[in-house]
């Protein structure tokens, strides 16, 4: 059995595969930005005012993707 | 006048943010009335105040973060983010098959409030003189 007749086998809702994606991309996007930002805290304590605002702008546009995943159960069908 | 520490910036992004994503709600309250009378008022309204609670928590959480050690800065940042996806997880399986929600609607009023919002931030944040060391 290759894998297009395995693929084509299987069944259930494709809305639960979009929702796994618009989770996965913004979850690596938003760790990554924590994980440099605490890298840079560790380095420079001093700096972390700045350093927390900059993140905060970080998240914010990683986010901004799974809040537009997450809404387009709105204009695709079931 | 420009933030000159991170509690006059984000009090700032958050009221210029709020003041857009009314002006988006009006907005797209008016087109979704014309397009789609009442459902598409509704539907308007419910998506830039969807748009307005996502967006705004984050900035509360990093604001009130902030003034905690680093590890309830992380703590309250990452944890409102993870609520805040569940919770608009449930909205978006409760409000899917209301009758009195218009999807395309409610999917641009929220698109434009996020990205507006996402505008207002990076020009707040670019305005801003945030000195190195704060007192």
């Amino acid at each position: 059995m290759d894998v297009t007749t395995v693929a084509a086998a299987v069944s259930g809702s494709l809305g639960v595969v979009g929702y796994g994606l618009a989770a996965v991309g913004p979850g690596i996007g938003v760790g990554l930005v924590v994980s440099k930002t605490i890298e840079s805290i560790a380095r420079q304590p001093e700096l972390a005012a700045r350093l927390q605002v900059t993140m905060w702008l970080g998240i914010a546009f990683t986010e901004a993707l799974a809040l537009i995943g997450l809404a387009t159960p709105f204009i695709f069908g079931a | 006048m420009t933030p000159t520490n991170s509690n006059e910036l984000f009090a700032r992004v958050l009221r210029l943010g709020s003041i857009l994503i009314a002006g988006v709600a009006v907005l797209g309250g008016a087109i979704g009335f014309f397009a789609a009378s009442v459902a598409g008022l509704i539907s308007a309204l419910i998506g830039a105040a969807m748009a307005l609670v996502f967006v705004s928590l984050t900035a509360l959480s990093v604001w009130i973060g902030g003034k905690l050690p680093l590890g309830g800065f992380f703590g309250v940042v990452l944890g409102t983010w993870l609520v805040k996806l569940i919770g608009f997880f449930i909205l978006v399986l409760v409000l899917k098959h209301a009758s009195f929600i218009v999807g395309w609607v409610l999917f641009i009023s929220i698109v434009g409030a996020v990205i507006g919002s996402l505008a207002v931030d990076a020009i707040v944040v670019l305005r801003s003189r945030i000195p190195t060391i704060q007192g």
